[in-house]
C-alpha cells in the first residue's frame, strides 16, 4: 500500500515537471508567443528599427537626362524661378569638384571628373541641420529621414549655413507663382521658408518608391532599409565600393554613390 | 484505472504543447522583416470625425494635434470615439466638405480670424 502511493507520486511528479519543461521551453526562454502577435497597422512606429538610404549608381546614369529631378521637381511643387538666386533644389546635378570636394581618390579619370552627378538631401544620421534647427521645424524622424515640419520654420537659415551639402533651399520669393505644373497631392511652401528633399516621405506612406527612383529609366537609384541586411541596398553596398559625399564631417550620410 | 488515463492525457498535452511552441519559435526566427513599412488603413471617410458642434469649437485644437502628431512621430491614424478610424490629413476634412467652396472661408470670414493654412494647403476654393 505504502509502495502504491509512492509510485502513483513519483509518476505525477515527473509528469508535472515535464509539463512544466514544455511550456517553459516556448514561454520563458523566446516570448515566442508574444512576438506572433502582429498589429493591424503602424499607429506608432518604432523609432530607430528603419532607416531609409538611398545608392546612386552613376556608371548607368545617362549625361543630360534629367527625368529624375523633373519627376521629383513636379511630384513636390517645387517652384522653378529660372534664376540661379532663387533656385530651389531638392534634387539637383553639380559637378564632380562641387560634389565630390574632398574625395580621396587622386587621378581619376578625365570621364569621372568631367561628368555631372546627382546630389540631394543626404539624410545624414548624424545630422547638423538638425542640431542646428532652434524651432525644431528640422528634425530626424523614427526612419532616419531628416524632415521638415514647415508649419514650424521660421525662416532662420541655421540650418542652411549647418548643411555642408547646400541640400537646402530658401524662399526668397512666394513660391506659388513659380510653379508651373501644380499637383493637388502635395501641399506647396510658403515664402520665408527653408525647403529640401523628404525623401519622398509622403510616398512612402502609400507604399510606394520615392518619385524619383521610379522614374529613373535606367534604375541608378535604389532605394531601401539600411537596417536590414536582406535589403536591395544593403546588398549592393555590400558586394561594390561605394562612397558618400564629404564622409570626413561624421554626418553618416544615407545616400551612397558609385562612380 | 483512472490515474493511468490521467496520467496518459497529461503526458499526450504536454508533448503536444511543447511541439507547437516550437514550432512557434521556428516560424519567429525565419520570417522576414517586412520589406514595405505602410500597411494599408482602411480609412473611413464617409462620416465627420466627430458632432458639428464639437467641431465648430474645436476643429483648431483637432488640426493642430494632427498636425503634429502626424508630421512628427508618424502617428497618422485618428481613432474616434465611435471607434472608426480617420487618416490625420486636412484632405480628410476636405474630402467631404470640399462640395462647400464657402467652407472654412464663411466663418472665418465673420469671425475676422486670418488662419495660415493656405498659404501651403489647397483649399476648398482651390480644389478642383
Amino acid at each position: 500500500m505504502m509502495n502504491e502511493q509512492r509510485r502513483e507520486f513519483i509518476k505525477k511528479t515527473a509528469l508535472g515537471v515535464l509539463v512544466g519543461l514544455g511550456a517553459a521551453s516556448g514561454l520563458v526562454p523566446a516570448f515566442s508567443l508574444e512576438k506572433t502577435v502582429l498589429p493591424v497597422w503602424d499607429e506608432k512606429p518604432v523609432p530607430g528599427k528603419i532607416r531609409w538610404g538611398m545608392l546612386i549608381d552613376m556608371r548607368k546614369c545617362k549625361e543630360g537626362c534629367q527625368q529624375c529631378a523633373t519627376a521629383c521637381h513636379h511630384a513636390h511643387n517645387v517652384p522653378d524661378f529660372r534664376n540661379k538666386k532663387d533656385e530651389i533644389k531638392w534634387l539637383w546635378q553639380n559637378s564632380y569638384q562641387k560634389v565630390f570636394p574632398t574625395a580621396s581618390q587622386q587621378f581619376v579619370s578625365k570621364e569621372i571628373q568631367d561628368r555631372s552627378y546627382l546630389a540631394l538631401c543626404n539624410h545624414c544620421a548624424d545630422s547638423p541641420c538638425t542640431k542646428a534647427c532652434p524651432t525644431e521645424a528640422t528634425f530626424k524622424r523614427w526612419d532616419g529621414i531628416v524632415a521638415m515640419d514647415y508649419h514650424r520654420c521660421i525662416g532662420c537659415r541655421f540650418c542652411m549655413a549647418a548643411c555642408p551639402y547646400g541640400s537646402r533651399s530658401f524662399n526668397w520669393q512666394d513660391p506659388r507663382t513659380a510653379i508651373h505644373e501644380p499637383v493637388t497631392t502635395y501641399p506647396t511652401r510658403e515664402q520665408g521658408v527653408v525647403e529640401k528633399c523628404n525623401f519622398c516621405s509622403d510616398r512612402l506612406v502609400k507604399g510606394q518608391q520615392p518619385a524619383c527612383t521610379e522614374a529613373c529609366p535606367e534604375q541608378v537609384l535604389t532605394f531601401g532599409d539600411l537596417n536590414d541586411p536582406r535589403s536591395d541596398i544593403r546588398r549592393l553596398l555590400e558586394t561594390n565600393e561605394t562612397m558618400q559625399r564629404k564622409p570626413e564631417l561624421g554626418t553618416k550620410p544615407s545616400v551612397f554613390y558609385i562612380i | 484505472m483512472m490515474s493511468k488515463k490521467l496520467i496518459w492525457i497529461f503526458a499526450v498535452t504536454a508533448i503536444m504543447l511543447f511541439a507547437v511552441l516550437n514550432v512557434f519559435r521556428k516560424g519567429e526566427a525565419e520570417t522576414p522583416p517586412p520589406l514595405s513599412v505602410h500597411k494599408s488603413v482602411a480609412i473611413d471617410s464617409t462620416k465627420c470625425i466627430a458632432p458639428a458642434s464639437f467641431m465648430r469649437a474645436n476643429h483648431m485644437q483637432v488640426l493642430y494635434e494632427w498636425r503634429n502628431s502626424s508630421v512628427r512621430t508618424g502617428n497618422r491614424v485618428y481613432i474616434a470615439s465611435n471607434g472608426s478610424k480617420y487618416e490625420k490629413s486636412l484632405n480628410t476634412c476636405l474630402g467631404c466638405h470640399s462640395n462647400n467652396r464657402m467652407f472654412c472661408f464663411n466663418c472665418h470670414s465673420y469671425a475676422n480670424v486670418k488662419p495660415k493654412c493656405w498659404n501651403c494647403h489647397l483649399s476648398p476654393m482651390e480644389t478642383p
